[in-house]
């Protein structure tokens, strides 16, 4: 993988800039990291950043609700953003002549977004954002998941203590001068990275960044990040049980984890590889194909930086699989690689593995600017996008078992298990047979 | 849509020229077809074997055993058992993928350059050499049966699954999924997949696919190796017949204690080799396939009733489903079925403007090149060449065959392929709480069916 090229610059007012150029396709990504998430949300107004980025498509002073979108797609490009616990991004993917438009529409909208405010836009965004809870939280087997884990693995008061979606009582109180008091804090240039990306020449990108970011004004009074510090341990194994429409048992194990950026961090990366990454993982041969006991298994840190991070690891029970037994069974796998360790052959597997997916998903442009709004964002070290590979293959066996092993202690151990309810009260209206 | 142009708005520069990537495409001895998309400079190789073993060439007394012999491919060769070819694969960074669809089956792989040749050959090796193990072929099976079970709890996959069950006669394929009923797979057996691998996993109807960092000659080299003596195979695919179960209706699927109804609305679409093609997909983009679509702007910029709404066709051999689609939230369910309806009868009676047309046409044209920034991406788009025999110049002329879609075309094909007395009104959701006001709305013919468990 040849070293990704990049350059830096910072304007007077504080908006960090990242430039990338590779002149492979006619191809240009604009992404833009705001340093706010849903960690940075009061009281009584979670799910607030989130319903914040949808008002950010509803207009600015010189876009019309809806023309963001519509332009974008109709100069041929993809765009999107996203709300997560520590930031916000928002992105385009342009042929790379129609670079500016992506970097106007992203400036208009930091620059001018309060005039195009209006009750009726946040009330049509706020039924939307609800739907969008409805569908991937209410709706969902087993998907108040990540909910549940947050809240059983933080405590209250903590930024990481709700989830990103927020709750239906806070979207409803969400007011226009949330809206306003909001964009004047944290949707400012010096809380924010831009990073160009592709089919561009790096001066030309940056005058062109310079002309529509340089006279945004800074916010100087950018309040301090939130104090998100807390003990390394859950202090004691939490256990929950939650009767849901599922028809079949899954237990989730979540613990406390080192936070996203440091080398414990990465070895605990290279465990959840290890565990549950391709089929010759531990825990897809012993527990899927060998056992029979599970009918899928994954596992994942979540990369977030707050006082801890997440680590997560589902496993979903086989039709007849008591789900004590696929517990016992979990912790068991667990509890031997964090004993013994990897093998080299277990961790040459997983660092092939690492390196190809890494190619792979450095091989979009968008990708790439968006880890390298990401590294800036969080660490201010865009460079670690080219250590990435190294810094994996580097981790130890005796690394994984100690991060492991310190992790996966009892007293660090959030067990939520999902099991199949009872059918609702009332017989199931039907006129007729659903089998034909 | 139409707006005034912002005098502030930048103009965009003169675009760079860009071309699908040329490819090669050989003929082995033993009649594999072998394509080949080099794209110097890159860092990845994406393989993709096609094989006719789809579900379209399955019997239908033996529904799933195309998609089950493609999962019980990856447990291992003659030589090695799963676990050793699990290793053998993801040593080198390598995650075979096996699966199938209506009209092919895929096995495939992406893998640093380094590692295609011997990729080439475990792949190989597990489509003429499979182990087709008895106990593997249990598991798998097992866990389709519950795979199915889990997709039924899910308020879309399930909407998805009866809305083709209520679309297509009792008869005809296409109403069920590709990979089968619970009925079906639960009486296969491995002598089946067995069966089905030796008569449909064959070089004469299959085709090679490799595109990125490689060079040409090195990879035919290592296919002529790997799979020039590759045997076997025999009759493809049969030819469907799809017919629909009856005229317009209304089922709702009951899902008790849903927040949201799942709405899937629409009749049968296209077959892929359709005259229509290119103005029946630009029709469904203009109603729901962009950001600023008609029942997007409707349904969710303007009413507020879903986080989104999107409509699309599913071209096949023979004709697919054409289906639109919402999440609604349950107490507006009746009036988001009025609001799509309102819609597709609109597209129908009156062209787009000449400016709500350009926008969506010139997001399918301008989007290409992005289409094709991933290796993966380029594999892919070879594979409607190799499965439906469309010409080689098709990614050449993709565009220009978008450009001349005029509004009337879009009316015009509307009004052919959306038809109102055909029109399947279809949702999962809580039948107690929205069956009176959608009854009352009388969009036609009611029936309540219990979900399968």
């Amino acid at each position: 993988m040849p070293e990704i090229a990049f350059e830096r610059h910072r304007l007077e007012n504080g908006l960090r800039i990242v430039i990338a150029p590779d002149r492979a396709a006619p191809i240009a990504a604009v992404n833009l990291w705001y340093d706010v998430g849903s960690k940075h949300e009061q009281p009584g107004k979670t799910g607030f950043a989130h319903l914040f980025e949808h008002m950010m498509f509803q207009g600015s002073a010189n876009v019309e609700k809806g023309e963001h979108f519509a332009l974008v797609q109709a100069a041929g490009g993809t765009l999107n953003a996203s709300t997560w616990l520590d930031r916000t991004n928002y992105f385009e993917t342009m042929p790379s002549h129609e670079l500016e438009l992506a970097l106007w529409l992203e400036s208009d909208r930091m620059a001018s977004l309060l005039p195009a405010m209006t009750q009726e836009k946040l009330d049509n965004q706020r039924d939307v954002v609800k739907n969008e809870r409805r569908w991937s939280v209410d709706n969902q087997p087993y998907g108040t998941w990540d909910e549940k884990i947050q809240e059983l693995l933080f405590p209250e008061g903590h930024g990481y203590h709700h989830s990103t979606i927020g709750s239906m009582e806070d979207l409803s109180a969400a007011s226009l001068e949330d809206v306003s008091a909001f964009f004047a804090t944290y949707y400012c240039p010096n809380n924010a990275v831009l990073t160009i990306a592709g089919d561009v020449e790096p001066d030309e990108a940056l005058a062109l960044a310079t002309k529509h970011f340089g006279p945004i004004p800074a916010n100087p009074d950018l309040p301090p990040p939130p104090d998100l510090s807390l003990d390394a341990r859950l202090g004691a194994e939490v256990r929950e049980t939650v009767a849901d429409q599922v028809p079949l048992p899954r237990i989730y194990l979540a613990h406390r984890a080192p936070v996203y950026g440091s080398p414990a961090f990465r070895a605990i990366e290279v465990a959840a590889d290890l565990l549950a990454a391709g089929r010759a993982s531990r825990l897809y041969e012993s527990l899927v194909r060998r056992g029979q006991l599970a009918q899928d298994v994954v596992a994942f840190p979540f990369p977030i930086v707050g006082g801890a991070s997440i680590f997560a690891l589902w496993a979903t029970a086989r039709p007849g699989t008591g789900h004590e037994r696929l517990e016992t069974a979990l912790l068991a796998e667990i509890e031997r690689l964090a004993v013994d360790g990897p093998s080299d052959a277990e961790l040459e597997r997983v660092r092939n593995l690492y390196a190809a997916g890494n190619a792979s998903g450095l091989e979009r442009i968008s990708e790439r600017a968006d880890r390298l709004s990401m590294y800036t964002c969080l660490f201010d070290e865009p460079e670690r996008i080219n250590a990435e590979v190294s810094d994996y293959m580097a981790v130890t066996a005796d690394q994984v078992r100690e991060a492991l092993s310190d992790m996966a202690r009892p007293d660090n151990r959030l067990v939520l298990t999902y099991l199949p309810a009872e059918a609702p009260a009332g017989e199931p209206q039907a006129d007729g047979e659903a089998d034909r | 849509m139409t707006r005034v142009a912002n005098p502030r708005r930048p103009s965009p520069g003169a675009p760079r020229p860009y071309h699908f990537p040329a490819f090669e495409r050989h003929a082995l001895s033993n009649g594999l077809t072998v394509w080949l998309v080099p794209l110097p400079g890159r860092g990845l190789v994406n393989v993709h074997l096609l094989a006719d073993a789809g579900a379209s060439a399955e019997p239908e007394e033996r529904a799933g055993v195309a998609a089950l012999t493609a999962q019980v491919l990856v447990t291992g060769t003659k030589r090695l058992d799963a676990a050793a070819f699990a290793a053998a694969t993801e040593r080198l960074g390598i995650e075979v993928s096996s699966e199938s669809s209506w009209d092919s089956a895929r096995a495939a792989f992406q893998a640093l350059p380094e590692h295609v040749d011997e990729g080439l050959s475990l792949l190989a090796e597990m489509v003429r050499e499979p182990r087709l193990d008895a106990d593997e072929f249990e598991r798998l099976k097992a866990e389709r049966l519950a795979d199915i079970l889990q997709a039924r709890a899910d308020a879309g996959r399930l909407a998805e699954e009866m809305f083709l069950r209520h679309l297509y006669a009792p008869d005809s394929p296409y109403g069920r999924l590709s990979a089968g009923t619970p009925e079906s797979v639960g009486e296969l057996a491995v002598e089946h997949v067995r069966d089905f691998h030796a008569t449909h996993w064959g070089p004469s109807t299959a085709h090679l696919i490799v595109a990125g960092g490689f060079d040409p000659q090195t990879v035919l080299r290592s296919a002529e190796a790997h799979l020039g003596s590759w045997s076997g195979g025999g009759p493809g695919h049969r030819s469907i017949e799809a017919r629909p179960a009856g005229g317009r209706r209304v089922v709702i699927v009951d899902r008790p204690g849903s927040v949201q109804s799942e709405l899937r609305v629409g009749q049968i679409g296209i077959e892929r080799d359709h005259p229509d093609y290119f103005p029946a997909i630009v029709m469904a983009a203009v109603l729901g396939g962009v950001f600023g679509s008609r029942l997007n702007l409707r349904l969710r910029e303007e009413l507020g009733y879903t986080y989104g709404a999107h409509a699309s066709f599913d071209p096949r051999r023979s004709a697919g489903p054409m289906i639109s689609r919402a999440a609604v939230q349950t107490e507006v369910t009746a009036p988001a079925i009025r609001e799509l309806l309102a819609q597709l009868d609109r597209l129908r009676s009156e062209a787009p403007s000449p400016e709500e047309l350009a926008e969506v046409r010139n997001f399918m044209i301008g989007v290409f090149p992005l289409r094709f920034e991933a290796t993966g991406g380029v594999a892919a788009a070879i594979e409607p060449l190799a499965v439906y025999g469309l010409p080689d110049d098709y990614w050449q002329t993709y565009r220009s065959r978008i450009e001349v879609v005029g509004p009337e075309d879009v009316r015009r094909v509307a009004e052919a392929l959306i038809r109102p007395d055909q029109l399947l009104i279809l949702l999962s959701g809580d039948a107690s709480a929205v069956r009176d006001a959608v009854e009352a709305e009388g969009f036609g013919p009611l029936e309540v069916v219990a979900a399968p468990s």
